[in-house]
Parts: structure tokens; C-alpha cells; sequence
């Protein structure tokens, strides 16, 4: 039998965790397995059937369940492969993102003088620009492709995790288990590893579950705009572009994706409330204010 | 050290001066990377090597990257921010042209945004401990979850094409005019006493604004509510039960102001995200403000248009913070002089 741990356990009780971790998961899989559900080739185009309905309207067809664009491409296996684009941006970019910001915040934190200065400086210069606008300008300079998309949204969200894990990190140091940790012979960097990245752990969890809604929706921002993958790649953002052009006739090409990215979006805010609430109840304001 | 109002607005001008530079360059080396000759969208296809050659020089592309810096910087500072690629007009002059559409746009939805987070926090803080409460707190996740430039398309499907309630197209009625005294046209249309002209605005403004609202409301509901929870710890609630205060009256007149703190900050912080909604908002409603200005130069290359109001959006930042510093020391007695 496995024995989870009393953390873990107390996470998987939380109904919040269970639901939105469900909903993530169930999201990651269907971006895996991806070319085994999808019915059609995301890019395959059938002229014959442009801006069909959803297969259960009167004029619908099974072969095309949610209908078609209007370049007759089959809707359902381009919100699956646009799946595929959110969910690897979303897990890349946020786990990035979590990667440099706290490591950034470890060594402000925990050294303090000019690192902290230079860090805390860089922290407020990414502070007086709005995010999306960052992003974009990115894109403008990387090109598209989704590896630039996921760097530019690594460059932009690192602040997110680096301001509230340094503050953190701040609370940490001030325990007594940390002098105690030096004086028993460990090397600074055997405290971070060993104490203070363990005691951080939770609280940058909780980020990275919201990071990853963050990051669906910078990426459908920009591939709305144009900015995001090549035009080929089926991208939710690209869908909803495409659809409104046509949101008179065939709306259901737009709520489709909106769905999609809405589901995502939800399930990454419900897993990071309710793994907010069973690691650190105290922690409500901070996360809030972040968002 | 308590420092009074004019205090920090000095001091944030110190920093904006190197935050903007700063800004300025990332901005700038970031835009030189681009792949893609950031002519290439603006010349005509037939355009010879020669023309090519002669309007990159004409825009300074030809030269290194520090020295065109540099000569950007040193029109800005003579307040020319160079012309623009697609439009061949002064990035200023479209700027200012643009700028009073956003910031309307903005002041409306946030406005609308605080008003209804505060309305909403404040009601789910007196559901505290029913099901009430649950519900709302269901919703505020799910409205949350919906970012601002999704309910400017689901207000469009809903509204504007459903119900066919409200215009989604443009600031203004196509038919109608107002002559051009500040840009802002809710304060134009009454200039000119023209009644119906601002209705029309109004009700051109009521789903882009509310889109930018909604991104808002749930935030600051959901952090109000938190910090009620917090007030309600502290003695002097106990004591205005004690004195026989109604409930209704010690949540509106005394727990409310001291909760406020947190959700100023938030505001400050959001306020500045707003700008960043407003660039799909804008573009979703034919609104010709600086968002929409902003996509158009990103799809184009534009680069001197891009770079102008980069900036623009710097500064807005840096006075918001400011703004949000100074309302901070005016809301909290601790940080007040005595």
C-alpha cells in the first residue's frame, strides 16, 4: 500500500483540489492523447462543409460533433489539438516561470544586499508595465512559434512568483531551525536546499496552479492577436479570431473554444484555492492580491 | 519614516525617470530582434532595392542599434517620438488622438468594476455562513475564470447579437457628431449639450466597459470579504455591538473603511492591468483608443508607433502607483502624520 503523506493527504480531502485537479488532468490527457481522440485532422479542410452546426441541431452531422469553421475544418479535433498548445504552454511556461522567479527569490531573500537590491529593481521595472503588453511586444521581437511563446511568457511572469516567494522566504529565514541548521554544520546552500525550499514549497504550488491559467490565456491573447504559433497550429485563440468573423451565422465556432479556455482557466484557479486552503490558510490575502 | 503626500509623489518621480529609461531600452532591444524587416509590411510589393535601402534610411534602420537608441532617446526628449510606418504621421499626434478613448473606457469600466466588487463583497460577507455565500463564492471563481476580451465576445453573442440591446460597434452612433474639445466624448457630447450623443456614448461604452469590469469585480470582492473577516477580530466591533450599533451599521460605517486597505492596493495593482485588457477589448469594439492602435503596430512591425506607446503605458503605470501610494496614506491613520 502507499502511504501519501499527511500534506498530500490533506490536499486530496479538499474538494476544491479533487475537482480542479480532476478537470487539469483530464485537460493534460486529452492534449496527450490527442491524435488518437480526434476524429479529423485539425488542419484538414472540407469545402463541401463550411461553418457546419453542432451534430445535434437539425442540420448537424456526427461525422463533424461540433460542426466546422469556415474553412469546413472539424471543429472538435481543433479545440482537442488546441488543448495540446494550452496545456504545453501552460505546464512549461508556469513551471518556468516558478523556476526563475524563485530561484531569483531564494537568492534575494536569503543573501539580502545587492542582489537583493538589483532583483527587488528588476521586480519593479516588470511592475510598470502591464504584463499582456510585455508579452506582446516579445513576440513581436522572438517571431511566432510556441517555444517563444513560452519564453516570453517565462520573461514576463517570473515577477509573479519572485515577489510573493521572496517575501515568503523573508518569514523563513527568521525561524530558529535556520541558525540551528548552520550551526549543525550545513552550507548555505544545503539550508536552501534542504529547509528553506521545502518550508516555500507549498505556497509556490499554489502559484504555479494559477500560473498555468494565466498562461492559457496570455497565449490565446496573443495567438487571437496573431502573435502567438504559426498559423497552421490549431490554437484556441486562432479559433476564436477566425469564428467571429462569422459569429452570426455559426456562433457555436466561437463558444467552443471560449469554453475551452474557460474550462482551463477554472480548473487552474479551483486546484490553486483549494491547495491554498489545505497548505496555509493564512495565505488568502497574498494570493488574492496577486492574482 | 512617514512621509507626506508630496513626499512620495517626489520620490516616485525620481524612480520614474530610471524606470522609463530602463523600460525604454528592453523596449527598444527587444523590438530589434524582430526576424522580419520591419518594412517589409509597409512598402508597396513592387518596391525596388534602392527604395528599400533609401527609407531604412530615411527611418535610421541602417544604422547600429546603440545610435539609433540614442537618437530616439534624443527626439523624446525634445518630445518627437518619431513617425510612424504604417500611418506616415507623428507617433505623438496619433497617440493623443487615441488616448482619451482608453482612458474613458478605462475610468468607466474601473468605476464600474469597484463599485460592483465593493456591492458584492460586501453582500457576500454578510451571507458569511449560508449557502447564499457558497453560491457566490462559486461565482466569483467562474466570473474570475473568464478573462476580460472572453466576456467582450460573450457580451457580443448575448447582448449585442441575442437581445440585440446594446451597440457594440464604435464609441459613438455612425450618424452622429460632436465636435472635438477634449477627445473624452461623455464630457464632449455635454460641451455641446447634446443629450442623445451622450446617451449614444453611454451605451456604446455600457458592454466594453463591463467586459473590463468584470475582470475586476470578483478580485476585489473576493479580497474585501477576506479582510472584513480580519476586521471583525479587532475590539472596537465587539464595542459598537456593545453599544447597541445595528449590524447593518457596523459593517457599513465602521468595518468597511478599516477593510479598505487591501483592496486599494489591489485596485493600484489592477488598475494597471485594465490597460492591458483594454487592447482586445478595444479591438473587439472598434474602439479607436490606444489598444486597439497598440495591435495594429504589433501586427505591422511598426516599430516607432510600438516603442511610443510602450511608454505611454509606463507612464500610466508609474502615476497609478503613485496615486494608489498617496490614497494609501490618506486611508491609513497609522501611516498618517500626527
Amino acid at each position: 500500500m502507499i502511504r501519501l503523506s499527511p500534506t498530500l493527504r490533506r490536499c486530496l480531502a479538499e474538494p476544491r483540489v479533487r475537482v480542479g485537479g480532476g478537470l487539469m488532468l483530464a485537460l493534460l490527457l486529452v492534449a496527450l492523447f490527442a491524435p488518437v481522440l480526434a476524429p479529423h485532422n485539425p488542419g484538414e479542410q472540407d469545402l463541401l462543409h463550411t461553418l457546419a452546426p453542432p451534430a445535434w441541431t437539425a442540420d448537424g452531422e456526427w461525422s463533424f460533433a461540433l460542426g466546422t469553421d469556415s474553412l469546413g475544418r472539424d471543429i472538435l479535433s481543433r479545440l482537442i489539438y488546441g488543448a495540446r498548445v494550452a496545456m504545453r504552454v501552460a505546464t512549461v511556461a508556469a513551471f518556468g516561470a516558478a523556476l526563475v522567479g524563485s530561484v531569483l527569490a531564494l537568492i534575494a531573500g536569503y543573501y539580502g544586499g545587492w542582489p537583493d537590491w538589483i532583483i527587488g529593481r528588476a521586480v519593479d521595472v516588470w511592475m510598470s508595465f502591464p504584463p499582456v503588453i510585455l508579452s506582446l511586444i516579445l513576440m513581436v521581437g522572438f517571431g511566432a512559434g510556441l517555444n517563444n511563446v513560452i519564453l516570453a511568457i517565462i520573461i514576463v511572469d517570473w515577477t509573479r512568483f519572485c515577489r510573493v516567494v521572496r517575501s515568503e522566504v523573508l518569514a523563513v529565514v527568521k525561524r530558529d531551525y535556520i541558525p540551528a541548521a548552520r550551526l549543525a554544520g550545513f552550507s548555505h546552500l544545503q539550508v536552501v536546499l534542504k529547509e528553506i525550499v521545502p518550508a516555500v514549497t507549498p505556497l509556490l504550488l499554489t502559484l504555479v496552479s494559477i500560473e498555468m491559467g494565466i498562461a492559457v490565456v496570455v497565449e490565446a491573447i496573443l495567438s487571437f492577436v496573431g502573435l502567438s504559433v504559426e498559423p497552421s497550429v490549431p490554437a484556441w485563440g486562432v479559433m476564436i479570431a477566425d469564428a467571429r468573423q462569422y459569429m452570426y451565422e455559426a456562433p457555436w465556432g466561437l463558444i467552443v473554444p471560449v469554453l475551452g479556455i474557460f474550462v482551463s482557466v477554472l480548473a487552474a484557479n479551483v486546484l490553486g484555492d483549494g491547495l491554498r486552503r489545505s497548505v496555509d490558510p493564512r495565505l488568502a490575502q497574498r494570493l488574492a492580491v496577486i492574482r | 519614516m512617514i512621509e507626506s503626500g508630496f513626499g512620495i509623489v517626489y520620490r516616485r518621480c525620481l524612480v520614474a525617470v530610471p524606470t522609463l529609461l530602463v523600460v525604454s531600452v528592453l523596449v527598444f532591444v527587444v523590438l530589434r530582434l524582430l526576424p522580419a524587416d520591419p518594412l517589409a509590411m509597409s512598402l508597396p510589393p513592387n518596391a525596388t532595392q534602392a527604395e528599400m535601402e533609401e527609407m531604412r534610411h530615411d527611418m535610421g534602420f541602417d544604422r547600429p542599434i546603440p545610435v539609433q537608441y540614442a537618437i530616439w532617446l534624443g527626439q523624446i526628449g525634445r518630445g518627437d517620438f518619431g513617425t510612424s510606418i504604417q500611418f506616415r504621421r507623428s507617433v505623438s499626434d496619433l497617440i493623443l488622438a487615441a488616448l482619451p478613448t482608453t482612458l474613458e473606457l478605462v475610468a468607466v469600466g474601473l468605476t464600474l468594476g469597484i463599485l460592483l466588487g465593493i456591492g458584492c463583497g460586501v453582500l457576500m460577507f454578510a451571507w458569511r455562513g449560508t449557502a447564499k455565500e457558497q453560491i457566490a463564492d462559486l461565482g466569483s471563481v467562474v466570473v474570475m475564470s473568464i478573462p476580460e476580451f472572453l466576456w467582450a465576445i460573450l457580451l457580443i453573442l448575448g447582448l449585442g447579437v441575442g437581445v440585440r440591446m446594446l451597440p457594440f460597434i464604435g464609441r459613438i452612433d455612425a450618424q452622429m457628431t460632436v465636435p472635438t474639445t477634449t477627445g473624452f466624448l461623455l464630457i464632449d457630447t455635454l460641451i455641446a449639450g447634446n443629450l442623445p450623443a451622450f446617451l449614444s456614448v453611454l451605451e456604446h461604452l455600457a458592454l466594453p466597459a463591463f467586459s473590463l469590469a468584470l475582470g475586476l469585480t470578483p478580485l476585489i470582492m473576493r479580497v474585501l470579504r477576506s479582510s472584513l473577516f480580519d476586521t471583525y477580530v479587532e475590539d472596537y466591533i465587539a464595542l459598537a455591538r456593545l453599544r447597541g450599533l445595528s449590524e447593518r451599521r457596523i459593517l457599513l460605517r465602521h468595518a468597511l473603511k478599516n477593510a479598505a486597505l487591501p483592496t486599494v492596493s489591489l485596485i493600484g495593482v489592477q488598475a494597471g492591468f485594465m490597460f492591458g485588457g483594454t487592447l482586445l477589448v478595444e479591438v473587439i469594439y472598434t474602439f479607436p483608443g490606444i489598444g486597439n492602435l497598440m495591435v495594429q503596430a504589433l501586427r505591422n512591425h511598426d516599430l516607432p508607433l510600438i516603442q511610443g506607446i510602450a511608454l505611454v503605458y509606463c507612464v500610466i503605470v508609474l502615476v497609478l502607483n503613485t496615486v494608489v501610494e498617496v490614497a494609501y496614506l490618506r486611508l491609513n491613520p497609522k501611516l498618517r502624520k500626527a
